[in-house]
């Protein structure tokens, strides 16, 4: 395909796609997350059962499914529920504003399980008891016939004491629960938290910043095979909490008679009394168990029945319990049952419902018992305003942004920045159509993302457009220099963009769900800004390449020589080195002094932002906070008019959703009202999580990234690359010891980033020197990383600049989330750029220059030139040193017919040809000197004598090689023309 | 916390040692390594094989990075002078 042709057919393929996006852009929705739109949010985390000891992939995402069927009952739209990470769950509800009922909704375990409840349940002297009610012993017979209401029931402190007294079981498989269950309480028998899994557990659920337990704490342990169940609540919908005086408790022996996984069909009926109840039918294993449980039951009754004895007396009972409570104990006549119940007809569980709770069960117990147990770790509540203003905000900043950037790349590159624009537009409107397309659920951090894709989009252009410009100067035509241009810029391009999009796709992997949108985005978009920025540039300029509006090098802003930087870089990289050291001690002395700020995400509470109908000061606000028991709340006052006039942010310890709806009512009374309430709860596992992902994601990066420039460079530039980033990481996080800023999930993702970024332009200066290596043949090191760094400054600063103006655009309008994302990027984008050059270059300087090659080659400048070596190398005339490499130029096939039949070759190949030889014809290169670059090869130096060979066969100032291949090349083997065929 | 810090500390030595002679073993980069390496590794050996948490570091948990950065890299400097003086050859002196 020619030149023309392929032009053609891209200009072809990006108008269509255009048209494509419009359509799309058009006609679907743009699906917005819950920090955008408002709403509730769960996380939660897997903990293994009986049933499943290890939490597997395939258990959460059952777990996920049986979770999108609740959510669809409760009939909340787009709903969000995705896997996070390995072992945790993330439930996004748009426009839920109710977090109670959603949590109870979504994350109820719905553990059914049958116990035969005379068999196993202890008296309160310890005994079961079945065997008590053969000489009627008063308490048992109470126990008996109470039915597990709260009236013969213990105090949640006596049944715990009692259950730790237990001997443990040895076998967990007929138990509901592995392993042993710890419980708190204070000096006065209060309770404090359980069931917990360990102390450890306890600790965390007291106070997730505690490292132990408050003195005076009592601990028990509940061995494995006993369990404690609360009593059966007998009004309709009544509720009692674990911690309520008023609570009773059962001791029971741990041993299930069925489970929830026996029964099918349940549906919310009606009793004979016209009562709600919930009735179900049992599976075939259910059946013969359910029979043969009753039929015990019913056989130990009979034994029971002693003449003057009444049914009511003898009646014996099976339990049903429901996550660690008892919804009912219902009782079988042996006398009208003597042989148990029937499973074939199914059963019913009634008492204590409202049609509301007998259906919400039915349902819970229709989808079915969560395969594991979740752990909620994480909870947050966004008001639709806050939701609204956040996007608002990050349109604003995307917008001002990119016109931002539009502008310097105009005022920079005349024309080619006018051209750079329309590719970033173009990329904005298939970017936004694949948001709409996928779709992508846009998020804070995701349109953070995204205008740093900005960012990298123009950079692209840069890279190339340097290139172009550089080609200009060195005397090519402009449609010659867009060749040449791309063709060299592209290497690095893809090389950079590689690396982002590794960093992007392991990040989206081990990354929690907030920052798993960030990455998404930026894979994404780092992909389709490949193709705006190179394919699509590309074709629109060889199309205007040969028109009179790109005729004079002003118009690419390539006019006159331009600015070459000439200092010595890696003479001045030891001040470099010093202005780092110092820096990062002050980093170092500033974490060592005053730590680092870690916000919620890490330490775990709970953050409440609000608006207040009446103003209220400090004083008034702590009186309230400290009457629901948040008495060591943090009061910030907030100005966001969006939200209201009298806006202030709460940070407390982790709040239970109950606690947080009772310090709402707190405020609603106490100050006229609340219209604008968003809180967020982050357990301490979740920021454990997320520090955790985000040092994996870091090693992970660095890992494969290491790989990749060891492969395509080689292992050596692997290394400074490494000190570099270790370098920008660590000086962003001593930035924020230093100015005291709080450290989020945000942080992250934004930590991450500067990682990605700063091997993105590592890479790009790298690809440099591994361009000049072949280049300058008998050049030190030093003098090949100083013209690399002389030819890439510009880019350096350009690209920075480029960067920086977007996210500083997301500084100044991007709200107060957006700043936070903002200010570590734009500290890493800086150090990135300065790590990149003055960091990395001299690293690889140095231990480049311990190779012998080099060794060899300085030794001989040193000679030429009195001891010392020249900062750069120069040939006679002072030029710099510049020798063509030689190109791997494949021989292809005839693919074009000449356009002129009367001509040998077709146009485009002899403009292909005119390239490989390296002819200009132009105008412009006839009228201009000879190219500077070109001096060394065009005037020689006649050659030495021979001079004698060192050990290795070498002579001291023979072109040793380029760097790159040291090993000997092995000589050719004679060509054989006849390959054993005959001709 | 302190791990960071002692870290910090470390790389922020390496980057004076750009002033002496590359002798060291491994050359720059086996003097970072050393730098590192040595910092946390005394850090730990002072604190009794633990790592302060955040609101357990200051000012002194920053200068126990110190000494065994610099130990370090002085043991990786003598290294490196006395593999060079064993082969006989310098990749500086040359």
């Amino acid at each position: 395909m020619n030149e023309r042709r392929r032009t053609g057919l891209i200009l072809l393929l990006v108008l269509g796609l255009l048209a494509a996006s419009a359509v799309v852009i058009a006609t679907k929705d743009t699906k917005l997350g819950l920090d955008l739109e408002g709403g509730v949010e769960l996380v939660y985390q897997g903990e293994p059962t009986p049933q499943v000891p290890r939490v597997t992939a395939e258990a959460v995402d059952r777990a996920v499914e049986i979770i999108r069927d609740r959510v669809d009952q409760l009939g909340v739209g787009e709903p969000e529920i995705q896997r996070a990470g390995s072992n945790q769950i993330s439930v996004g509800l748009p426009s839920v504003q109710d977090i109670e009922r959603a949590k109870a909704q979504v994350g109820t375990p719905a553990q059914l399980y049958f116990y035969d409840w005379e068999e196993n349940v202890l008296g309160p002297d310890g005994r079961f008891v079945s065997p008590q009610l053969a000489s009627q012993d008063p308490t048992a017979t109470g126990i008996s016939q109470a039915g597990g209401d709260a009236s013969r029931g213990q105090t949640l402190l006596d049944a715990v004491r009692l259950a730790s007294r237990q001997r443990a079981s040895t076998d967990s498989r007929g138990g509901s629960r592995e392993g042993s269950a710890y419980y708190a309480f204070d000096r006065d028998g209060r309770y404090l938290a359980g069931p917990e899994k360990s102390e450890r557990d306890l600790i965390s659920a007291i106070d997730s910043r505690a490292t132990s337990l408050p003195t005076g704490t009592q601990v028990f342990e509940v061995p494995q095979g006993w369990v404690v169940l609360q009593a059966v609540t007998r009004g309709a919908g009544e509720r009692i909490e674990t911690d309520d005086p008023a609570a009773r408790f059962y001791v029971l022996r741990d041993n299930v008679a069925l489970s929830g996984n026996d029964i099918k069909d349940p549906a919310q009926g009606f009793n004979q009394s016209q009562q709600p109840d919930v009735e179900f039918r049992f599976t075939n294993r259910g059946k013969d168990a359910f029979q043969r449980v009753t039929r015990e039951i019913s056989q130990r009754g009979q034994g029971l029945a002693l003449p003057g004895t009444t049914s009511a007396t003898v009646a014996q009972h099976f339990a049903v319990a429901l996550d660690g409570k008892l919804i009912s104990v219902a009782s079988i006549d042996p006398q009208r049952l003597p042989d148990g119940i029937d499973g074939e007809n199914g059963a019913i569980i009634e008492g204590g419902f409202t049609i509301q709770s007998a259906q919400d069960l039915a349902n819970l117990l229709k989808l079915g018992a969560l395969p594991i147990g979740l752990e909620l770790i994480s909870q947050s509540q966004v008001s639709a305003t806050l939701g609204k203003q956040a996007l608002d905000e990050g349109l604003v900043a995307g917008i001002v942004g990119l016109a931002l950037v539009a502008l310097f790349l105009v005022a920079f590159y005349r024309i080619l920045g006018v051209i750079a624009t329309v590719a970033l537009l173009i990329y904005g409107v298939y970017f936004f159509a694949l948001i709409k397309l996928v779709p992508i659920t846009m998020t804070l951090p995701g349109i953070a993302g995204t205008i740093l894709t900005i960012g990298v989009a123009a950079d692209a252009n840069i890279v190339i457009f340097e290139r172009v410009k550089e080609e200009v100067r060195a005397g090519r035509s402009v449609p010659a220099a867009i060749s040449v241009g791309y063709r060299k810029g592209l290497t690095a391009i893809i090389d950079a963009n590689v690396v982002t999009v590794m960093v992007a796709f392991i990040l989206f992997m081990l990354a929690t769900a907030g920052v798993k949108g960030f990455a998404f985005t930026l894979g994404v978009g780092t992909l389709v800004s490949l193709f705006t920025a190179v394919l699509a540039t590309q074709a629109i300029l060889t199309t205007m390449g040969k028109t009179r509006l790109l005729a004079r090098p002003s118009a690419l802003g390539a006019g006159g020589e331009g600015h070459r930087w000439n200092a010595d870089f890696m003479g001045l990289s030891r001040w470099f080195f010093s202005l780092s050291g110092i820096i990062l001690l002050i980093c170092a002395l500033a974490i060592g002094s005053k730590g680092i700020n870690f916000g919620i995400d890490f330490t775990s509470g709970t953050r409440i932002t609000t608006n207040l109908v009446q103003p209220a000061d400090e004083g008034d606000l702590r009186a309230t906070l400290e009457s629901v028991g948040a008495s060591d709340a943090k009061i910030q006052r907030v100005q966001n008019e969006a939200l209201g006039p009298n806006v202030v942010q709460i940070s407390t310890e982790q709040l239970e959703p109950t606690e947080v709806q009772e310090l709402r009512t707190a405020l609603e009374r106490d100050f006229g009202g609340v219209t604008n309430f968003s809180s967020s709860s982050v357990g301490p596992t979740f920021g454990e999580t997320i520090a955790n992902n985000a040092i994996v994601a870091i090693i992970a990066s660095l890992f494969v990234i290491s790989a990749y420039i060891a492969l395509r460079f080689q292992w050596r530039f692997a290394v400074p690359v490494l000190i570099a980033v270790a370098h920008d990481i660590l000086i962003v996080s001593g930035i924020y010891a230093l100015t005291g800023r709080e450290v989020t999930a945000s942080t992250v993702a934004a930590l991450l980033t500067v990682l990605g970024y700063s091997l993105y332009d590592t890479i790009i200066v790298f690809d440099r020197i591994r361009e000049n290596m072949p280049r300058m043949p008998r050049a030190a090191f030093s003098q090949i990383v100083n013209r690399s760094m002389s030819e890439v400054l510009t880019r350096s600063l350009v690209t920075s600049l480029s960067t920086g103006i977007p996210i500083l655009a997301l500084m100044v309008f991007g709200g107060e989330t957006l700043q936070d994302f903002a200010f570590a990027l734009l500290v890493g984008v800086l150090s990135g750029a300065y790590s990149s050059v003055f960091i990395a270059g001299p690293v690889l300087w140095h231990w480049k220059e311990r190779e012998q090659v080099y060794t060899t080659r300085r030794r001989r400048i040193k000679a030429e030139n009195g001891g010392v070596v020249p900062p750069y190398a120069l040939v006679a005339g002072g030029a710099p040193e510049d020798v063509e490499p030689e190109r791997k130029v494949r021989r292809r096939g005839r693919l074009t017919a000449p356009d002129d039949p009367e001509r040998a070759v077709a146009a485009d190949e002899f403009e292909k040809m005119k390239r490989d030889i390296d002819v200009d014809d132009s105008a412009a290169a006839v009228t201009r000197p000879p190219r500077r670059a070109r001096t060394a090869t065009a005037s020689p130096p006649p050659p030495p004598a021979p001079p004698a060979r060192d050990a290795d066969g070498r002579a001291p100032d023979e072109p040793e090689n380029d760097g790159m291949v040291n090993e000997p090349r092995r000589p050719a083997p004679p060509r054989r023309r006849r390959h054993g065929r005959p001709r | 916390m302190g791990m960071l810090v002692w870290i910090m500390i470390g790389l922020a030595i390496w980057h004076f040692t750009i002033f002496l002679p590359d002798h060291y073993w491994g050359g720059i980069v086996g003097a970072f390594i050393a730098a590192m390496f040595g910092a946390a590794i005394f850090g730990l050996i002072v604190n009794g094989f633990s790592v302060p948490g955040n609101d357990d570091v200051s000012i002194l948990t920053a200068a126990e990075g110190i000494p065994g950065a610099l130990i370090a890299l002085g043991l990786c400097y003598y290294e490196g002078l006395r593999r060079e003086r064993k082969a006989g050859w310098s990749p500086v002196d040359a």
